[in-house]
């Protein structure tokens, strides 16, 4: 019942996102429709993709974007070609979308593939052969290793195509222009006093992933999100000098070295890359030593390649 | 009790929906998406207890943080870019 109303939900602001021509009212819409996405997640018992979409969507998305509006402008240019054509080629795609889905197994269909092909052997082998209370994280970081270094790569790939792009300088001897005034106090305090909560949350989250919902890509966004905030409220100057732009490609790359070092350290051990049952005498606490140290490489990927973009974003403000 | 309290929350949500689809000034959009960052925290607070979902005061917790990075966002945005004034008198007539 919920499901059809946060469905129905999001198709209605789906459709009002694309109808709008103001943009920022469609980046206000993303943020209630990412809202809307996470609830549902919950909803599917997917405790760990709603928790990403929370920490993605909620605020690093918003704040992103609105950087890229500054830079656009805040209205959309009526488009010059007729809307036939794409109408035309998206709604034959999207027919042969649901005619595809004909055949695919309805929801929590005990019989479907996903059923049967190797979550039954991950989860019965998963508490012992891991031993992470959180199967998540044990089939993330362990079992599908390979493709978790995969994704931190295409992150730390994107990233450095988008510092590439838009240039991330460090000039420590900018003018500090919207240094802080007497105006914004209550935020200054509130701020202060929520910063602290807010890195404490993401190392929580980081660290006790292995137990929970959680791991290094939700905690790296959080921990992103909270240097985010600092600059927002104190100024570009005053944050740039508490996490200098030049550390960033450095610790996003240190981030991909970690995870990779950890794979080569299992060889070196006489397993297979990314086998960390080899790292100690002990397998199981090699399991949760790989595991440790590679959502450790995925959190500091995540979070400066975020805080980068964001850098880049309100740099390319500052030069135009 | 808790359906009841679930099916309240998810109505002001649609209100607060309605407000922010509607316009028409940017003031009633951004405080309609505020609200409805607002109503999510509850949602998932009031149905994960309802529906006994895992770890849902976890997710609560962390909307309740970053739904206010945003909110910081979109002030500075207004601040540094002062909101166009023909784009409300265009919505009112």
């Amino acid at each position: 019942m919920i499901d059809v109303v946060l469905l129905g939900i999001l198709v209605l602001i789906a459709v009002a996102a694309i109808r709008l021509r103001d943009l920022f009212a469609v980046v206000m819409l993303f943020g209630i429709y990412s809202l809307m996405t996470a609830v549902l997640f919950m909803d599917l018992d997917a405790v760990d993709v709603a928790f990403t979409e929370a920490a993605v969507g909620a605020g690093v998305t918003t704040v992103l974007m609105l950087s890229a509006l500054r830079l656009t402008g805040r209205m959309e240019r009526p488009s010059a070609h007729s809307a036939l054509l794409p109408l035309v080629v998206v709604g034959v795609t999207g027919a042969a979308l649901v005619y595809g889905t004909l055949d695919a197994p309805l929801v929590g269909d005990p019989t479907a593939p996903a059923q049967h092909h190797i979550a039954p052997r991950y989860l019965a082998q998963g508490p012992i052969e891991v031993a992470l209370p959180n199967v998540v994280t044990a089939v993330l970081a362990s079992y599908r290793g390979y493709d978790t270094l995969g994704e931190t790569v295409v992150i730390f790939t994107a990233g450095i195509a988008v510092i590439l792009l838009l240039g991330l300088h460090d000039d420590a001897r900018q003018p500090a222009t919207d240094s802080p005034e007497l105006g914004r106090l209550v935020l200054r305090v509130v701020v202060k006093t929520l910063l602290p909560l807010i890195l404490l949350y993401a190392l929580y989250v980081q660290f006790h992933g292995d137990f929970g919902a959680g791991g290094g890509f939700q905690a790296g966004v959080i921990f992103a999100t909270g240097f985010i905030l600092y600059d927002l409220v104190f100024g570009d100057a005053i944050a740039r000098r508490v996490m200098p732009p030049r550390w960033l490609p450095r610790l996003a790359a240190l981030g991909v070295l970690l995870y990779a070092g950890v794979g080569v350290l299992g060889m070196l051990g006489g397993g297979a890359f990314l086998d960390y049952s080899v790292l100690s005498a002990d397998p199981h606490h090699g399991q949760h030593l790989g595991v440790m140290l590679v959502e450790l490489g995925v959190g500091l990927t995540v979070f400066s390649i975020v805080l980068a973009i964001f850098y880049a974003l309100t740099e390319c403000r500052r030069t135009a | 009790m808790l359906t009841a309290a679930v099916a309240a929350v998810l109505v002001t949500m649609v209100f607060a929906l309605i407000r922010a689809l509607k316009g028409p000034t940017v003031y009633d959009r951004m405080l309609a998406a505020n609200a409805f960052g607002t109503k999510t925290v509850l949602l998932i607070a009031l149905a994960g207890h309802a529906l006994s979902w895992h770890s849902y005061l976890d997710v609560a917790l962390l909307y309740a943080m970053v739904n206010f990075v945003g909110s910081i966002a979109v002030m500075r945005f207004f601040e540094q870019s002062p909101v166009p004034d023909e784009a409300y008198h265009e919505d009112q007539t």
